[in-house]
């Protein structure tokens, strides 16, 4: 692994708009090389397009991003070659067998055999994936297609890895294991980012988290610094986390309701 | 009150039915499912793709009528031309069955997907979270089964009796009592009946078998793919066999009954031994022989074809019943699967293969093509399309020479074809690329190797099903005329369908810094489609013109063609990615 002290990812001041919606809003932060960074934010917080952005998969409309010091669009193949990537939704091949996938991975990566087959072998069995090999990965379900991705973005040994709500589907033996692998990642000195609406997960498994809503950064640190923030307002970090994203109000409301409704319905 | 119920599970099975065409449809789309999904938001025709299929059958179907109303004109006709009574009877008993079986294939080919599709059960899945009872169920399950077939029932009840009436009453009707026509008509309406009813119970089973084999986990194996397949030549076949046999048999039934071409003895004798055969032949000689007369007919064939079609019917009831109990368990909570024993996949089955880019491009495209119902379509289709046009008949005679070449129309046909096929092409090329997407964003990919994988497909189908359809006419009069055009045009196809993908790339793909073979600037879609269509076509035309001046020019043009397909290939795709220009 070629790993300096320079920031593995910077990414300074990006902006990007789907036509009125401003889905990333002036957003800055950097990831260091052995950091777990969280993309912390609510559903339609627009932490899947700054992962597209950063990917090169989606165009800035301001700002810059640099990944290993190069520029996503441009030198695309170089980032990719040592990036693994977990998307939201696990739009593989659907009339593909994992063997074929992963055959067609190592091809296009030119990974060596034997030391891929290894892999491959360790990861199937150590997410419990390993009779899933040969059936078409249409018929997989949610969680098992998954891990399947998981081990796609892993097989290469990547410098960073970028986790978009990888723990989705995952039952919690799996998901264990998913963490455990990010922790080894990193201690080895790759870096990841972690994005995920689940708090507690942030919290367990980052080292620094960005907590962004509606596109901007509401607040960025360890999740010591975050906790002392949360301590000092005299709350537990799921209050404040509600707070800083303002959720608490709207959320209070609709349970209000909610009570409401389930009342009257008992009286009749 | 039961009446209001009725009309419940009536409304029930209309959406367990939409149910199963969607998921018949679904099952058919493979990867384009998402595509598919979004095209019937918007399309309400393409919501409904089972009326084509009933529509279809029934046309086929009903146009069956001519073949019982045919046989009894030419049967009387050639009796008294000096045909021997046993020789009508045989052909004719031949004829009635294979009008039964016909039948069959029909209804079998264009209700199979849909059947698919009610028998995996998915579509029962919902109705059971509903309060409705379990027997209420059960008849929801046969209420949607007929619904899937409806229209070819009638028409298949009806085809019979209704042929028959029409044949009898312009030949001997004028000559017989009334009670021999009724007995006739009464005939044809037990046989349509007991006939139809196999029909069915055979349809019920069969699709259930194949369902089986379907069954998702199952998807993936080599059976199933083959089977995908089976159907699909199944319907050009059937199409292309239907046709001939309405187009040859109005020429040549006449013929048939004329030709007289067994003796007496050999004729019985094997009559004899097909009325004994439950199904077809013994309706076909039962038929047959109401027609003619009981007193001609040997004993024995009349004895035969009365046994034989007890046994029809004993086996109809078998069928029926099975049948019956198949929708029961399909509609039942607990569909009773058939457990397929499959190997477990053990930790040392696990090896991965390195092989070059393009090479393994190659291998994805393939592995989905050939589990897509779609994909094996397009790649079918040029295949088929020329053989079919070649065997039907339609090539005419008719051709314009100028100077050395001969220009037939049967070679502009072909020609038309070939950018139709061509455009498929294209368009299913690099639809494959969408369905991977989260993988392929991770990869580093070269677009210069994906595009690559593609070209061979141009080299591919179109220019075997040129060739192929070339030696089906192999006896015409215009063979050597069309056998040095098309050996000519051999390079144009790949030139013209690689220049439509450079241009579709071109038009759809160009992404920052480099082209794509996805589709990423989605607008203006049509006009682009047209633009495309509208240069291959210029090309095309180009082509043909230099044909007509001399072959001379064919060869130098596709010189040209080729060397700027290269220099613009390179262009777009240099070996060096950083280099990547714009092409204007
Ligand atoms: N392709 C797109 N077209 C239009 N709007 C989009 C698109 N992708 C995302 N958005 C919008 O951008 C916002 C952020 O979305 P996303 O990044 O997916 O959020 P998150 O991943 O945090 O849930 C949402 O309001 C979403 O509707
Ligand atoms: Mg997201």
């Amino acid at each position: 692994m070629s790993i300096g002290k320079e920031p593995m990812i910077k990414v300074q001041q990006i902006t990007k708009s789907f036509g009125d919606v401003v889905a990333v809003n002036n957003l800055s932060f950097e990831v260091k090389p052995g950091e777990v960074f969280g993309l912390l934010g609510p559903n339609g917080a627009g932490k899947t397009t700054t992962v597209k952005l950063i990917l090169g998969l989606l165009e800035l409309d301001q700002g810059e991003i640099e990944v290993f010091g190069l520029h996503p669009e441009k030198d695309e193949v170089e980032i990719k070659k040592k990036l693994g990537y977990v998307s939201e939704d696990p739009l593989i091949y659907k009339s593909m067998t994992p063997k074929m996938l992963f055959d067609f991975i190592t091809s296009i990566r030119d990974l060596d055999e034997a030391k891929t087959t290894e892999k491959l072998r360790y990861y199937l069995e150590s997410l419990e994936a390993v009779e899933y090999y040969e059936k078409l990965i249409a018929t997989l379900s949610r969680g098992n297609k998954q891990k399947m991705q998981v081990i796609a973005s892993l097989i290469h040994d990547p410098d960073l890895l970028i986790l978009d709500e990888p723990l989705t589907g995952l039952d919690a033996k799996s998901a264990k294991v998913v963490k455990e692998i990010i922790e080894l990642h990193s201690e080895r000195g790759g870096s990841v980012i972690f994005s995920t609406h689940i708090l507690e997960v942030a919290e367990d498994i980052c080292d620094r988290i960005a907590i962004i809503d509606r596109g901007k950064l509401v607040a960025l640190g360890t999740v010591e610094e975050l906790s002392k923030m949360a301590d000092k307002a005299g709350a537990d970090l799921e209050t404040i986390f509600l707070k800083l994203t303002q959720q608490d109000e709207s959320v209070n409301h609709i349970i209000q309701n909610l009570r409401k409704m389930f009342h009257n319905d008992k009286k009749k | 009150m039961i009446l209001l119920r009725n009309k419940v599970l009536y409304k029930a099975s209309k959406r367990v039915y939409k149910e199963a065409v969607l998921h018949a449809q679904l099952q058919s789309a493979g990867s384009n499912q998402q595509r598919y999904l979004e095209r019937i938001e918007k399309d309400r025709i393409a919501r409904s793709p089972d009326i084509i299929y009933k529509l279809l059958a029934t046309i086929y179907i009903a146009s069956l009528t001519f073949l019982p109303i045919l046989s009894v004109f030419s049967m009387y006709r050639q009796l008294s031309e000096g045909s021997s009574f046993e020789w009508l009877n045989f052909a004719s008993g031949i004829v009635n069955g294979a009008f039964f079986f016909i039948q069959l294939v029909i209804l079998v080919v264009f209700a199979l997907m849909l059947a698919w599709g009610i028998m995996s059960g998915g579509p029962y899945e919902w109705i059971h979270t509903l309060p409705f009872s379990r027997k209420e169920i059960e008849k929801i399950g046969l209420l949607t089964f007929v619904r899937s077939i409806n229209v070819q029932l009638i028409a298949m009840t009806l085809v019979l009796p209704i042929g028959m009436t029409v044949a009898i009453s312009l030949t001997i009707g004028p000559y017989i009592s009334i009670w021999k026509i009724l007995a006739i008509i009464l005939l044809s309406i037990v046989l349509s009946l007991v006939n139809t009813c196999f029909n069915i119970g055979i349809l019920i089973i069969l699709s259930r078998k194949l369902a089986i084999v379907m069954e998702e986990y199952d998807f993936a194996s080599k059976k199933a793919s083959f089977i995908r397949i089976g159907t699909m030549f199944a319907y050009f076949f059937v199409s292309m066999f239907i046709f001939s046999v309405v187009n040859i048999g109005i020429q040549n039934l006449d013929a048939f009954y004329g030709l007289n071409g067994l003796s007496i003895k050999d004729s019985t004798l094997i009559s004899n031994i097909l009325s004994f055969v439950p199904y077809p032949f013994s309706s076909g000689y039962l038929l047959s022989i109401f027609v003619l007369d009981f007193n001609g007919v040997a004993p024995l064939t009349i004895v035969g074809s009365v046994i034989g079609f007890l046994f029809h019917c004993l086996i109809t009831f078998l069928v029926i019943r099975k049948a019956l109990t198949i929708l029961r368990n399909i509609s039942s909570p607990e569909i009773k699967r058939k457990k397929i024993m499959r190997r477990k996949t053990i930790v040392e089955d696990i090896v991965t293969k390195n092989l070059p880019p393009v090479r393994a491009f190659m291998k994805r495209d393939l592995s989905i093509i050939t589990r897509e119902m779609q994909q094996i379509v397009v790649l079918i289709l040029p295949i088929m399309m020329p053989i079919y046009t070649a065997i039907t008949g339609y090539v005419e005679d008719f051709h314009v020479i100028y100077g050395n070449t001969t220009v037939t129309v049967y070679f502009i046909i072909m020609m038309v074809y070939v950018l139709t096929n061509t455009m498929a092409m294209i368009v299913s090329t690099t639809t494959i690329e969408t369905g991977g997407e989260t993988i392929m964003a991770a990869l580093p990919i070269n677009e210069r190797d994906k595009m690559k994988s593609k070209i061979p497909y141009f080299f591919g189908t179109i220019v075997i099903g040129m060739l192929l359809s070339l030696l089906v006419m192999i006896k015409s009069p215009i063979f050597i005329g069309t056998l040095y055009l098309t050996l000519s045009f051999l390079l144009v196809f790949p030139i013209i369908g690689v220049a439509g993908l450079l241009l579709k790339v071109r038009l759809f793909g160009k992404f920052r810094h480099k082209y794509v073979v996805e589709e990423i600037k989605g607008k203006y879609k049509f006009s682009k489609y047209v633009l495309i269509i509208l240069l291959i076509s210029l090309m095309m035309v180009m082509f043909i013109f230099s044909a007509v001046v001399g072959y001379w020019l064919i060869f130098t043009c596709e010189a040209v063609c080729l060397v700027l397909l290269v220099f613009t290939f390179n262009y777009m795709f240099p070996k060096k990615e950083w280099k990547v220009k714009y092409l204007f």
